[in-house]
């Protein structure tokens, strides 16, 4: 039996260890793992203009202006996190979430001026899951706009389902 | 000290009680018809729900309905391992026969759904941000798992003498368990592509009620369905390790003189 | 009814229901071959120890 005792006390032990040294090497490399920075970070600390950036956050409401040059569709946005903005010139064809107030991931470089020259936009979506018909109910009774940020708190609408949508989209006196 | 030694021993006490490969026979024979049923018919009442009686999303679209598979896949990618883990633990400390079955069972298993799970991943990832692939935290994480899974399937298949595979495997199967934290806070330990856990242990969770009930359905569906495979697996596995036993203590009786067939009258006495 | 991202979806489900079929049904086989198999072995030992008691 105390071998038992001593094979698990060792595991224990070997099992701590290389968690801790897994914990270390993680923080060490934390700003490696993270998939992108925040506009304030690319502000305060502007990389070199060769080197290839994840720029992530959420597109400004109503700064969206596409063009098009030479049959290619030009989108320039800004992007922010609550801090600072970096406008965004991409060229291409946008991923079908892209909308105001979606968040993004930008790859590309910063240009000399200022703007971030995309080459690849991602869309990022959150954690929010609602029927078509919960989402027009929000935006209609005025309690949610999808182009200044996320959903209200789950607890007012999880519990809605379509049919509530639709009767509460019938009856148009619902948004004060 | 000797409060754990005793707990120690009594765990190892119960374990060999219900890791008695005969009476897991036993066991696992009454149990799998109330884990095959049962999956089967959740399973299929959760995909049809989720394909056909949920909403779509508001912004994904149908496309969330890969949800209804992917999560249940995540999930069990991770428990599956988790229950790897537990047998490597059995088999370092206690030197379970039964749970070096089981581990050599749950691998394949458990490395098929991290599949399911990256390749569902994937065909959702594409219509939605606009890749097949990221190389961020979540996903290189689970993609990790994966490979921790191929690695034991490999390595506890590896030796001749199998008792060497099943030590150096369940090392690996420890140690591998560090990957399991690491995919379940990456998400909220660096910016990732991918999306913050809907469902939370701790907070309510940030998804419509119509969509939730066909995930847990599909969960609970998939999870039973894995025990199923799993127990099916393991029961054969202890089965053919008996035929083996029995096949050797045969041709050894063959070789012996006809009247030390009585000593030796252990079939699959090494495993039972 | 026309769903959105219907290949999408359609690719996700048939490999998963397609990968599910295939590790039920080789556990299941397998199962029964060696349940027979260890009949079949099981009979005749018996019968054989009978004979010498």
């Amino acid at each position: 039996m105390t071998r038992k005792t001593r094979r698990l006390w060792l595991a224990c032990a070997c099992l701590m260890g290389l968690g801790s040294a897994t914990a270390l090497t993680l923080n060490a490399f934390s700003s490696n793992i993270v998939f992108f920075m925040a506009p304030s970070q690319i502000r305060a600390k502007p990389p070199a203009p060769d080197r290839t950036v994840r720029l992530g956050g959420m597109v400004v409401a109503g700064s969206v202006r596409r063009q098009t040059v030479r049959d290619t569709p030009v989108a320039l946005f800004d992007v922010t996190d609550g801090q600072a903005a970096v406008t965004v010139r991409y060229e291409g064809i946008l991923p079908d979430l892209f909308r105001e107030g979606q968040s993004v991931v930008a790859i590309g470089t910063a240009g000399p001026d200022g703007a971030f020259h995309a080459s690849e936009v991602l869309a990022k979506h959150d954690e929010t899951y609602m029927p078509k018909e919960v989402a027009e109910a929000l935006r209609r009774s005025g309690k949610w706009d999808p182009r200044y940020g996320k959903a209200p708190d789950a607890a007012s609408w999880d519990t809605m389902t379509v049919r509530d949508a639709r009767r509460d989209a019938a009856s148009p006196q619902h948004g004060s | 000290m000797n409060a754990t030694h005793s707990l120690v021993a009594r765990t190892g006490a119960v374990f060999h009680r219900y890791a008695n490969p005969g009476r897991f026979l036993r066991l696992g024979a009454r149990l799998q018809p109330w884990l095959t049923w049962p999956a089967l018919a959740l399973s299929i009442a959760g995909i049809v729900w989720g394909l056909f009686f949920s909403p779509a999303d508001w912004q994904q679209g149908d496309s969330v309905r890969i949800m209804y598979v992917h999560v249940p896949a995540a999930w069990l990618a991770s428990s599956g391992y988790a229950g790897l883990a537990v047998c490597s633990l059995l088999s370092l400390v206690w030197r379970h026969p039964l749970a070096d079955l089981a581990a050599v069972e749950i691998g394949p298993v458990g490395a098929a759904i991290t599949a399911v799970c990256l390749a569902t991943g994937s065909l959702w990832g594409k219509p939605m941000w606009g890749t097949w692939w990221v190389w961020d935290a979540r996903l290189t994480s689970v993609l990790v798992l994966f490979f921790l899974y191929l690695g034991h399937i490999a390595l506890i298949r590896a030796f001749d003498e199998p008792q060497r595979g099943y030590r150096a495997a369940a090392i690996l199967g420890l140690a591998g368990a560090v990957d399991l934290p690491i995919i379940k806070f990456s998400v909220q330990w660096w910016n990732t592509l991918h999306q913050p856990d809907s469902i939370t242990l701790t907070g309510a969770p940030t998804m419509s009620t119509a969509m939730l009930w066909p995930l847990l359905v599909c969960t609970l569906g998939f999870t039973l369905g894995f025990a199923a495979i799993v127990v099916a697996r393991l029961r054969a596995a202890v089965m053919e390790s008996r035929i083996r036993a029995a096949l050797s203590a045969r041709r050894g009786r063959g070789r012996a003189a006809p009247d030390s067939a009585h000593d030796s009258d252990v079939p699959g006495g090494a495993v039972a | 009814m026309s769903m959105t991202h219907l290949p999408y979806i359609a690719a996700a489900y048939g490999l998963t229901i397609g990968l599910a079929v295939l590790l039920g049904a080789t556990a299941a086989l397998r199962l029964r071959r060696a349940r027979a198999r260890l009949a079949a072995i099981d009979r005749p030992a018996r019968a054989g120890r009978g004979e010498n008691r």
